[in-house]
């Protein structure tokens, strides 16, 4: 069975994109975000194997999002979507709990094997 | 990865972007102290940052980090900017609007980035005090001394001692202090780690070479904690070699989740053909019907077959109108921007305001309505509103107001563009009009419709002095135009020292409508339901005559008549008109007229196609349709008779 991935961006763009990407390599994207509050929604109701998470984002962020998200279930796998000059937030991503990082723009090869580490 | 497939989608994201940016600095303008406007701001620029550099598009990106490099030292400063960084970032916000299009269009290299040393500037000097960061701190304490560089070749330690690690981050990796703390994190799941150096906060700099040292006590051996190491991926060098994969991380249980919601974009061509195809079988369900009718005697089945298809084309019908439909909001949005530039650059002072922004039209109605409310909001501004002087010496606000609004009536909406500003003065308009030999020289003064009509004649300008903005004699002439293409009307109402007001009437959807289907001699027309308002039967109305027309008496109401068979020249061969004739009364707004038929045959739908009328063709048709029987009919625009 194909991993399932929540793909949580404010950008339609970014998560057509990051969408595209996975699922040429076989994932299943179940559900999108716009917003850190819908992703810590979504991934209560959908458990997802993954969760690609955008930095910044309104009403709350992806570093928020990641906290509570972590909060409900450790285990839960976040790959940090992230652009340059976000090397502070970046490490406090991964301090709330994300698995990995991905810097934009993004390369299917790099967001695959990203993907690939956090699956394990 | 082919990009070009994700360009339309990179445009209309960032336009949504950017419109926003453009509505959060007006706010930001009238509210400086305010720290939404700023945050909304960043992540919109942001965004675009994000998309630009996936897209490739190295100047879009650069322009949007620099901005966005501002914006956050603006965010984080918490102070009200002054006006000039505000009037700098609606600057900056049309060049990376520029830009945006350039880009799409495979001209980036003509953006103009001037821009661009402006809001360096501004970025120095809005730039806060340095502070220590305490991100990393509660998490890993650092302390003082530096354990040489070259102590990582140390003998394997006994299992339960601290050992250093020391790794080398791949100096091509991107953000290496976050993949430096990965790196300790994964440490920690093999142990404790007593010291990392440089600190962790040194992690979040972006001058962080990605060399680092851990100080770590495990007793798992040298193999499993480089394996560890060179699991987090982008690692060049570990003290320790050799060893297998390890991983800590267990698959999670698959679940797949139910009760998603998707929206994908969709090409408007894809509904215009879906449209098309829908037209089709709409003319040919028509048909079904017709031949049903004729056939029901023999077998009742094809009768209760053509009631399905009918009933599921109209479900078809309606499910493809409903995609089409766009709120206002996507067109109406940028106009604050417009109004407030205009109003700046002749000094006056105007609030606008949007009412409506939810109500829904067509998106082929509304990407056509734009340049029309474009040019009616700027001779608002330019000719309504007063300066503030002249405003005061009335006694008014010195601050106008303009007001768009839209409301859905039946099955058209209204737009309406009111400001409070002066008024048209009638007795200037007259003057000049008969000078130009518009009216007759008798006439006393204009009625609203008189007014609108010589307004709306091509190059007529009240302007005193061409500005800039307007004035230029083009204006309500091309937005009546356009309006009437779309099958819809303008009406204007005026009172001096008041006010003046445009109303816009458009039907909800282009593509199908409801008509009465009428005959005259052997043709049919086919007339829009949207602006009929009744049909009465001639000869059971009083009669009168109206400036010289015939017109019927309809509850106190003079409605003037046209008859469509001396219109249209309906003669020779046709048969003689029967003795009732009825009438068709059409109301846009204010204005109302009688249309006499020969007679009326059904209200149907039609499906409209455009057409290039010949030259010589009376004004008065917008399109034409194909009857259930393959016959064409012509349409009739209702704009055109009233």
């Amino acid at each position: 069975m194909s991993h399932t991935v929540l793909v949580c961006d404010d950008a339609i763009f970014m998560r057509t994109m990051i969408t595209d990407i996975l699922a040429q390599a076989g994932f299943e994207v179940v559900g999108e975000a716009e917003t850190g509050t819908q992703a810590v929604e979504k991934y209560r109701q959908l458990k997802p194997d993954l969760v690609t998470m955008d930095i910044v984002m309104p009403d709350m962020g992806g570093i928020d999002a990641v906290r509570e998200i972590v909060k409900q279930d450790p285990d839960a796998k976040i790959l940090m979507c992230s652009a340059m000059g976000q090397q502070a937030l970046v490490v406090e991503a991964i301090q709330a709990g994300a698995k990995d990082f991905v810097v934009k723009p993004f390369q299917p090869s790099r967001v695959l094997e990203a993907v690939q580490r956090v699956l394990g | 990865m082919d990009l070009s497939q994700y360009a339309e989608l990179f445009l209309a994201e960032s336009r949504e972007h950017l419109s926003a940016c453009n509505q959060l600095l007006l706010d930001w303008e009238r509210n400086p102290a305010s720290p939404e406007p700023v945050a909304g701001l960043f992540r919109a620029v942001h965004t675009i940052k994000g998309m630009a550099a996936t897209m490739g598009y190295g100047r879009v990106a650069d322009l949007s980090h620099r901005m966005e490099n501002l914006l956050d030292h603006l965010r984080r400063s918490g102070r009200a900017p002054a006006d000039e960084i505000i009037q700098l970032l609606f600057r900056a916000t049309d060049a990376l609007e520029k830009a945006v299009g350039l880009a799409v269009a495979g001209r980036e290299r003509e953006a103009d980035l001037a821009v661009l040393a402006e809001i360096d500037r501004a970025a120095l000097q809005a730039k806060p005090a340095p502070q220590p960061s305490g991100l990393a701190r509660h998490f890993i304490e650092a302390p003082e001394a530096p354990e040489p560089p070259d102590s990582h070749n140390l003998p394997a330690a006994p299992p339960g001692s601290a050992r250093l690690v020391h790794v080398v981050i791949r100096p091509e990796a991107p953000l290496k202090g976050g993949r430096a703390m990965l790196v300790v994190r994964k440490l920690q799941t093999l142990g404790t780690v007593h010291r990392v150096q440089p600190a962790a906060a040194a992690f979040e700099s972006d001058d962080f070479d990605g060399r680092f040292l851990c100080e770590l006590e495990t007793a798992r051996p040298a193999a499993d904690i480089e394996a560890a190491v060179r699991s987090v991926g982008d690692v060049e060098g570990v003290t320790f070699g050799g060893g297998t994969d390890e991983s800590q991380v267990s698959p999670a249980e698959s679940v797949a989740g139910g009760g998603r919601t998707r929206h994908i974009r969709v090409d408007l061509r894809r509904l215009d053909t879906l449209m098309d195809l829908i037209g089709e079988l709409v003319t040919e369900r028509g048909r079904l019907n017709d031949v049903a009718a004729r056939w029901v005697g023999q077998d009742p089945e094809i009768d209760e077959v053509a009631i399905q298809i009918s009933r599921l084309s109209a479900d078809l019908q309606n499910e493809i109108i409903l995609a089409r439909m766009t709120p206002v909001w996507q067109v109406f949005d940028r106009f604050p921007r417009l109004v407030r530039d205009v109003a700046r650059q002749l000094d006056k002072q105007v609030s606008f305001r949007v009412e409506g922004k939810e109500i829904e039209l067509d998106r082929e109605i509304l990407d056509a309505l734009g340049d029309p409310l474009v040019h009616l909001l700027r001779n608002a501004v330019d000719h309504g509103i007063e300066p503030p002087a002249e405003r005061k010496r009335h006694k008014k606000d010195p601050e106008g107001e303009i007001v768009l609004t839209a409301v859905r009536e039946r099955s058209s909406v209204a737009i309406s563009i009111s400001d409070d500003g002066r008024g048209i003065d009638r007795a200037k308009i007259l003057e000049k009009a008969k000078r130009e030999g518009v009216v007759d020289p008798h006439v006393e003064s204009l009625s609203d419709d008189q007014l609108l009509r010589v307004l709306a004649r091509p190059g007529f300008s009240t302007a005193e002095s061409v500005t800039s903005v307007s004035g230029r004699g083009v204006g309500i002439d091309v937005a009546m135009t356009r309006i009437r293409a779309l099958g819809g009307s303008i009406e204007i109402r005026t009172e001096p020292g008041k006010g003046t007001a445009f109303v816009l009437r458009l039907p909800v959807t282009l593509a199908i409508v409801r008509a009465l289907i009428a005959a005259v001699g052997q043709e049919r027309y086919a007339l829009p339901l949207t602006y009929v308002a009744e049909t009465v039967e001639f000869g059971t109305v009083p009669l009168t005559t109206m400036e010289g027309r015939d017109a019927i008496v309809l509850r106190d109401r003079v409605v003037p008549l046209v008859d469509l068979r001396k219109l249209l020249g309906t003669n020779g061969g046709a048969p003689a008109p029967p003795p009732r004739r009825p009438v068709i009364v059409l109301e846009m707004g204010e204005r109302r007229a009688g249309i006499v038929v020969d007679g009326m045959l059904s209200q149907q739908e039609i499906v409209v196609k455009g057409f290039d009328a010949p030259q010589g063709t009376l004004p008065v048709f917008s399109g034409a349709t194909i009857m259930g029987d393959g016959v064409p009919a012509l349409i009739l625009d209702s704009a055109g008779l009233v």
